[in-house]
């Protein structure tokens, strides 16, 4: 089922632009959104909350367009951008009662659960919390009101690995119950643990949005010396290449991998992300 | 709204504002420059636009299940209702002040009903010039206060300076009450009329230029 759906997403500014974005989540999958500052990843997530407005474009949420059931899709789906960062000296107890009143289908004895489970203080403040219990605090809100689809813009960012792997945990054991979610991050790491779907921003357009799966495995990572000679053929087919700390490191399409001279070994996420930014600042 | 207008009181006004209610009773004072009572009222607005920028405010109550001209709705519906308590205790120690015989205001326009119809048009100057601006770039809520200071202070001038040197205002409106009081009411409804109508203007302008907002 297709929770949310983007298509030809446009928005021009003066020296960036958003060309023709277009990507799908469907139900209790986590996609990552990636891609290098600046490359547009905040203005969709932003355009997709109307918070933005897009010269062009359609974007629907279960089906429905959001231009004409904002309210209903709102209802239905949660924001929260690296943890609660509004309201930092009011008690959560204070928030939360303010937030609860605007969902009807707000759930309070899964609230309640949420709060232990996550040990969360009610008589805190946000800024008495660390960043890792901001998100968890944020989630908490959001899945209260029993959110289908979860935007989060940099959840991990400030968390230490422990809390980062608590998250990520959290989120899959989401995904599994059928919460949908869609995050940024710039730590590509994450998402290789957790999520199904990428999609790959550079400066404003769909680099790809697929399978994680299929992605990370079109790629291989090319260890060379320079010492070994390579052929013009095959040296065109490397992608990024890079000083690495014993010789050179590239990209190589899979398809290629029989023509590899050297050896080469599956790439990771971040991996592949730099070596296709270095190849796309080359070219 | 009614959710919205419990978020602003709950997690947006400034602890001060309430205190600023309060310095109505400035009007005790024998003699004082009385519209800096309502100053004091935009200060205490002016905070808490302040503070909602540093608490993010916006982000959150877009976050909500809400229409964005709703957030625009309810910080107006908030302002009015702080102007009209502002007012409400202005009334109660001007009554207060009338029944200590304290005496005429030396310093300024005397605390009569007059004065009410022209502080109301200060509060819808205000309204006018500070929201419009605001709206148009929540992240200089500061400019929008200099700029509505402004105007609000030349505004105070004008009015002192009347009360002095305008015939007019010197021998009919600033005088205690009850004398001249066709006059008098005739400047409270005319009061009435320019905050309600700048108020509304700001407030369906507002809404536009928020809406056309990228944030």
């Amino acid at each position: 089922m297709e929770i949310l759906s983007v298509q030809g997403l446009c928005k021009r500014y003066p020296g960036f632009a958003l060309d023709h974005v277009s990507f799908t989540l469907e139900k209790g999958r986590i996609m990552g959104l990636i891609g290098r500052n600046g490359a547009g990843k905040t203005t969709v997530l932003r355009s997709i909350q109307n918070l933005v407005h897009p010269d062009a474009g359609e974007i629907r949420y279960f089906s429905l367009p959001f231009s004409r059931h904002e309210l209903e899709i709102r209802q239905r789906i949660g924001f929260a951008a690296g943890g609660v960062d509004f309201y930092s000296k009011k008690k959560l107890k204070t928030i939360t009662a303010v937030t609860r009143k605007f969902y009807p289908g707000w759930d309070e004895n899964r609230y309640q659960d949420l709060l232990r489970r996550f040990a969360l203080d009610e008589k805190k403040t946000p800024d008495q919390l660390s960043a890792g219990m901001r998100v968890k605090y944020a989630l908490a809100l959001a899945l209260s009101h029993r959110a289908e689809l979860l935007i989060l813009d940099e959840p991990t960012s400030g968390l230490d690995p422990v809390s980062r792997d608590e998250l990520l945990t959290l989120l899959m054991e989401l995904a599994r119950e059928g919460v949908s979610i869609l995050f940024s991050t710039h730590i590509i790491s994450d998402l290789e643990k957790c999520a199904d779907d990428i999609t790959y921003i550079q400066t404003g357009k769909i680099f790809c949005s697929q399978p994680l799966s299929a992605f990370a495995g079109n790629y291989l990572l090319v260890e060379g010396d320079d010492a070994v000679p390579l052929s013009p053929e095959f040296s065109e087919k490397l992608l990024g290449k890079k000083i690495a700390k014993a010789g050179f490191t590239a990209l190589l399409e899979k398809e290629y991998a029989p023509l590899c001279p050297l050896p080469c070994r599956p790439a990771s996420l971040e991996e592949i992300m730099i070596h296709l930014e270095k190849e796309r600042e080359e070219a | 709204m009614k959710y919205l207008l419990c978020k602003e009181f709950r997690l947006v006004m400034h602890p001060v504002l309430p205190f600023f209610l309060l310095l109505s009773a400035m009007l005790l004072i024998p003699s004082y420059p009385f519209y800096v009572v309502f100053f004091y009222t935009l200060l205490g607005i002016f905070f808490s636009c302040l503070g909602g920028r540093e608490n993010h405010d916006i982000d959150f109550t877009l976050s909500l299940p809400i229409r964005k001209r709703s957030a625009v709705s309810a910080r107006f519906l908030f302002a009015v209702i702080v102007e009209m308590a502002q007012l409400l205790l202005a009334i109660v120690f001007m009554l207060l002040r009338n029944a200590l015989k304290i005496g005429p205001n030396l310093a300024g326009m005397d605390a009569n009903i007059a004065f009410l119809g022209l502080s109301l048009m200060l509060l819808g100057i205000f309204n006018a010039s500070f929201f419009r601006r605001y709206y148009a770039a929540p992240d200089k809520v500061g400019k929008a206060f200099v700029f509505s200071s402004i105007i609000g202070f030349l505004a105070i001038l004008l009015l002192e300076i009347g009360a002095h040197a305008l015939p007019f205002m010197r021998n009919t409106l600033d005088t205690p009450d009850p004398q001249f009081l066709p006059e008098k009411i005739l400047i409270l409804l005319l009061g009435i009329f320019c905050y309600a109508s700048l108020t509304f203007l700001s407030w369906r302008r507002s809404i536009k230029t928020f809406e056309q907002l990228d944030l």
